[in-house]
């Protein structure tokens, strides 16, 4: 029998926010060894190293590589450079974890892919909420048909912008999220689109999306999408007007399910079967038993000290690390991060038609990129203008 | 005279700008593109503000802000992250702080002066009841303070290191815990605010602390004050209470604190408790107390100022007893 290895060696290129989940969800699998971390400053690798125990700190990514070789590396670095540093990973010869959004747009997924196939090296994409405990008992319960097929999937996320990040990307014209082409939207609806896309799985849903600025902010806040399958229907509201929130609510024939992914719970919408005023009371009756349902599941969990925020990526990231192990496809099919990738491609493009040439002339483009992608917009925009 | 100030729109900064202006320095300041300038423009005032320039630029951007440093003999660096996840704070005190420095070096400024923190020192490590003052440690494991210390702490490394390398002339000032108008008088010197409950850590621990007013008095004393290069100076008030003591002054000024009491002979075993917790759970509650973190914040030390008071000609103005009533959240507006 040939001799398979039983550990995986993990490296992690760019040491901001977003890294210490994932370093500190690597650290509890233990066939997993973080063997180096990666990022342009020093002082970033150095503190990320330090507080999570990891043997190595470089700013050099082929220096990593050579010094440690590991087997996978996890890309936590903004978007607009997932997809060179992942070809450039894959062509080195490691096995890549992209953070969530895959990359800016289509052209880009298309090449990482494409390097994939060359190279027969995986990546495995961030779709970490698909795989947390509350969301794997709601596909558990439509799986068991207790909707019915599921006919619609609502997805709301709420993102104020009061912090001290929101305070930045709102005061800075040129802060970085603002230059990606979905502006805010870019770096956020990931998680609550692919939560619509689990069910929701045709190719090429007919999409309706607006987006528009709230209050005194001089950049689209605000956006809603509808898009339209053969049988399923979605909707995404994205809000920096209500208080932080992920929401999602799947419905079928038979009722519905709302999912609190924050609070851990799921609540049944389902019609009353009693008559008139009676109704009244078997509603609330039920939202009373499904909260003690729901207060006796989460003290359970937390006794078994089993309610951790990031869950999802952890059991994801040990679904990948045994599929690269186990020579198995990883565990976010490759068309998926594709079609996720045009979704949000096809969406932004409508909120660029909608938002008008005009006001886009108006937007500012002090970056070279933005200058580029704004041009490219105005073209669309300025030809969709003339056909109508 | 010119000098340039980074974060001029802070709490602290806007006070040293004042000043500075009061004694008819130019003041360049430094803000970033979000900054705010209103409260800063109202602070110094319509007729003070016409020896006030602005440029805006990120501070990683070494290119500008070596243009701005131009024909200005002093940099008071004053701007860090306060909150937020550890590589925030890296991005935004100990990253731009190297290349501050390096900027001042290539620009010929005169001298650097840095505002870290007193939490720097190596507390834990220290015998109760000793005296703090400049000669004492600084900590040797950085990394298991909270967020905001590790980052001040790698600040000040990563400023002796440009130093070192450049040779500019630096100061360093470590503030104790500011208190002003908007700020209030309660910190986690005192305890751990729960919601509305302050949890007392302790109670016999004299609390660090200095008014607003005083430490930019500090600030600007620690650039103009001849012959104290390569120095370090604790600014903190005369007078400190404990933390029993402030919250009994707080009581007699007609606000009430809700709090309970750990008494000091708990803190240790709680800490050690929590943090076993946090371990054999795998994170369920985030790893915040630790016995590490509570032996440096909670332990009862005696703290002086002398060396300020007598290098840098500073003295505290405003007196502890005024600067409590002007921080109490009932003192009318922004004094
Ligand atoms: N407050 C205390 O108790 C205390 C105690 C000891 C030492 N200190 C030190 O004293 C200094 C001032 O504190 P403070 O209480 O005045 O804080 P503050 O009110 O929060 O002000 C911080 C200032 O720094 C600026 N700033 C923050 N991050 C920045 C970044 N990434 N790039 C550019 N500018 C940035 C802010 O600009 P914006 O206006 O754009 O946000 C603001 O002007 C800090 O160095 C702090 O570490 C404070």
């Amino acid at each position: 029998m040939p001799d398979t290895p039983s550990r995986i060696r993990v490296a992690l290129l760019g040491c901001g926010q977003i890294a210490d989940a994932h370093l500190q969800e690597i650290r509890k699998i233990d066939f997993a060894e973080l063997v180096a971390v990666c990022d342009v400053h020093q002082d970033l690798a150095d503190q990320a190293a330090a507080r999570f125990e990891v043997p190595h700190a470089f700013t050099d990514m082929q220096r990593m590589l050579s010094a440690t070789s590991p087997d996978v590396v996890h890309v936590t670095t903004p978007a607009h450079t997932h997809c060179s540093l992942a070809t450039q990973l894959l062509e080195s010869g490691v096995h890549v974890y992209v953070e969530k959004p895959f990359t800016v747009d289509v052209p880009e997924a298309e090449r990482v892919l494409l390097v994939v196939k060359k190279t027969g090296k995986s990546l495995c994409l961030g779709h970490d909420q698909l795989f947390d405990p509350i969301w794997l008992r709601c596909r558990k319960l439509v799986d068991d048909g207790v909707i019915g097929e599921v006919s619609h999937v609502e997805s709301v996320l709420g993102y104020p912008l009061s912090g001290q990040f929101g305070r930045q990307v709102t005061g800075d014209p040129n802060h970085w999220v603002r230059q990606l082409p979905g502006g805010l939207f870019q770096n956020t609806i990931s998680h609550p689109l692919y939560r619509i896309t689990e069910f929701l799985t045709d190719i090429q849903p007919r999409v309706d999306a607006h987006w528009y600025a709230s209050g005194n902010a001089t950049f689209p806040t605000e956006m809603v999408a509808h898009l339209r399958g053969k049988t399923v229907t979605g909707s995404l509201f994205f809000s920096t007007r209500i208080q932080h929130q992920r929401i999602s609510r799947v419905y079928g024939p038979r009722g519905g399910l709302e999912v609190d992914h924050d609070g851990q719970t799921i609540r049944f919408i389902r019609q009353s079967t009693l008559p008139g005023a009676f109704g009244k009371l078997e509603i609330p009756w039920r939202h009373w038993r499904e909260g003690a349902r729901n207060l006796r599941q989460n003290l359970w969990r937390f006794l078994k000290s089993d309610i951790h925020y990031f869950a999802g990526m952890r059991t994801l990231f040990e679904l990948y690390y045994r599929s690269i192990l186990d020579g198995t496809p990883p565990p976010i099919a490759y068309e998926e991060m594709l079609r996720v990738t045009r979704l949000m491609d096809v969406m932004f493009r409508h909120c660029r038609v909608r938002t008008g040439a005009k006001r886009l002339a108006a937007l500012s483009s002090a970056s070279p990129r933005m200058a580029d992608w704004k041009a490219n917009c105005m073209a669309e925009v300025e030809e969709e203008e003339s056909v109508s | 005279m010119s000098v340039l100030v980074t974060g001029a729109t802070g709490f602290l900064g806007q006070r040293l700008v004042r000043l500075l202006r009061e004694d008819g320095v130019q003041v360049r300041c430094l803000v970033r593109p979000s900054s705010d300038l209103q409260s800063l423009r109202q602070s110094v005032g319509e007729v003070l503000w016409n020896g006030v320039d602005v440029v805006s630029t990120e501070l990683m951007d070494s290119d500008r802000c070596r243009d701005a440093m131009m024909g200005c003999s002093i940099v008071y660096h004053v701007a860090a992250g306060l909150s937020g996840s550890t590589s925030t704070l890296f991005l935004s005190s100990v990253v731009p702080t190297r290349g501050l420095l390096r900027a001042a070096s290539e620009a010929g400024v005169q001298r650097f002066v840095l505002v870290s923190s007193l939490g720097v020192y190596g507390t834990q490590a220290m015998q109760s009841g000793s005296i703090l003052d400049e000669r004492s440690p600084v900590d040797p494991h950085p990394h298991l303070r909270d967020p905001y210390t590790y980052s001040k702490l790698m600040q000040e490394r990563a400023a002796w290191e440009v130093q070192q390398e450049t040779g500019l002339p630096l100061v360093i000032v470590r503030p104790g815990v500011i208190i002003g108008p908007g700020r209030g008088v309660l910190s986690a010197r005192v305890g751990l605010q729960l919601g509305p409950l302050m949890v007392r850590m302790g109670g016999t621990q004299h609390l660090p602390y200095i008014y607003v007013d005083n430490c930019a008095a500090a600030v600007r004393q620690a650039g103009l004050a001849e012959g104290v290069d390569g120095e370090v100076f604790n600014a903190i008030d005369d007078d400190l209470p404990t933390a029993k003591e402030l919250l009994r002054m707080c009581r007699r000024a007609g606000h009430r604190v809700k709090s309970v009491w750990i008494p000091r002979p708990l803190i240790q075993p709680m800490a050690a408790t929590y943090d076993w917790y946090h371990r054999w759970s795998r994170g369920q509650l985030p790893g915040v107390l630790t016995p590490y973190r509570t032996a440096s914040i909670w332990k009862p030390l005696k703290y002086t100022n002398q060396k300020a008071k007598s290098q840098l000609g500073w003295q505290p103005s405003i007196s502890f007893d005024e600067a409590f009533h002007r921080s109490l959240p009932s003192h009318g507006a922004d004094a």
